[in-house]
């Protein structure tokens, strides 16, 4: 089912990117304006988590602030830096995750820009890394026969954990106004290493989001940022 | 087109947070007390009841008018202790199990499993003349009976 998604994804990247090239050349052949474009640090947040944590109920809080700085045309140093706190329903348990998380590597810009235009498609590579409690609230044993009712088990247990992940992303950032951006990302997590607690399971991790069965998670973010310019080139 | 791209990221995102990866296929997971039946002379060969009514106390009754050599009940998780009555013809037969209780977790879907531990048997020896063991170290699965009971 989820390769299914990402295959519809890569099908509008692909689009997108060729219907730009032929124009672009037209342009270079008629005009010999050499075109710059900034180079600098763009400070942004991730504004999917707020309203995350708004909508979703089991969703506490979250926030993600997200930096890259350009270091030559197409590649960009990039970290995010984020605290969540979340809690997970099962049928049978409830814990809640809270933490904070940092994420580092970098961006390739694979969009071929024309005139002046700043705008990104990028492919990112990020290694993540996240400390955070996380408390088992609530379980109940799991009796498969409803002939002795179950009484849930309220002793908050909290263990302290951390987990380390790699991370592919895709992404894009459009600028909207002057060194103002939007973008939106996916990821796609590799869990390289979690803790887990005595007698259970680390089931969500700040940054990493669900740990599936695999070792594997999701992400999305939805961001603002602004370019602060240093230079142009 | 890029909108299209960002909406259906968004929307995409949302099918994500709701679908479960995993399904509890362990069954069953916090394991049934298995009582096998035999006969009180010749030990080693089974003995089926005929007209047994099984129910714990203070509850409804769970089997009704049982010809089996082989009873499989589930204990209470809520309590250190389990009285079943066990009748046959009308003549009850009270056993009591004793244990404590460690709950092992087992999957994010399955939960936790309770483990019974320093199991203690005893009977009000009626219809059953005995039973072995007396005692257990612990109740972990399901794989074979755990009591023999004679009659």
């Amino acid at each position: 089912m989820y390769r299914y998604f990402i295959s519809i994804i890569f099908c509008f990247v692909v689009v997108s990117t060729f219907s730009q090239e032929p124009t672009k050349k037209i342009e270079e052949k008629n005009d010999s304006i050499v075109y710059t474009s900034p180079y600098g640090i763009r400070l942004g947040i991730d504004i999917s988590k707020p309203i995350k944590a708004a909508i979703d109920g089991d969703y506490n809080t979250g926030l993600e602030i997200i930096a890259d700085y350009r270091i030559s045309k197409r590649f960009f140093i990039a970290a995010e830096l984020g605290f969540e706190d979340e809690t997970t329903q099962e049928d049978y348990s409830n814990s809640t995750a809270k933490g904070s998380y940092i994420r580092l590597g970098f961006n390739y810009n694979a969009y071929e820009n024309w005139l002046d235009m700043n705008n990104e498609i990028f492919v990112g590579l990020r290694y993540g890394f996240s400390v955070f409690d996380q408390t088992l609230n609530s379980y109940s044993p799991n009796v498969n026969n409803p002939y002795f009712p179950t009484t849930p088990i309220n002793t908050p247990v909290t263990t302290s954990l951390n987990s380390h992940w790699t991370e592919f992303m895709f992404g894009l950032k459009v600028e909207t106004f002057k060194n103002f951006f939007i973008g939106a990302s996916f990821s796609y997590k590799v869990l390289l290493n979690v803790k887990e607690p005595d007698n259970f399971k680390t089931l969500y991790s700040p940054g990493f989001n669900r740990i599936f069965e695999s070792g594997t998670g999701f992400g999305f973010n939805y961001t603002l940022s602004y370019l602060i310019p240093f230079k142009k080139k | 087109m890029k909108k299209t791209i960002v909406t259906l990221l968004l929307l995409l995102m949302i099918i994500w947070s709701c679908t479960k990866d995993d399904f509890c296929t362990q069954s069953p997971v916090t394991p049934n007390l298995i009582l096998r039946f035999y006969d009180d002379i010749n030990r080693g060969d089974l003995k089926s009841t005929s007209g047994l009514y099984v129910w714990a106390e203070n509850k409804d009754t769970i089997f009704i008018n049982q010809a089996t050599d082989s009873l499989v009940i589930p204990l209470n998780t809520a309590s250190n202790q389990t009285i079943y009555n066990l009748s046959e013809g009308n003549v009850v037969n009270q056993f009591t199990i004793n244990y404590t209780i460690r709950n092992e977790f087992v999957s994010r879907s399955c939960g936790f499993k309770s483990i019974y531990e320093n199991v203690t048997f005893s009977s009000s020896s009626t219809w059953i003349t005995d039973f072995t063991p007396t005692t257990l170290t612990s109740i972990e699965n399901q794989n074979s009976a755990h009591v023999q009971i004679f009659h």
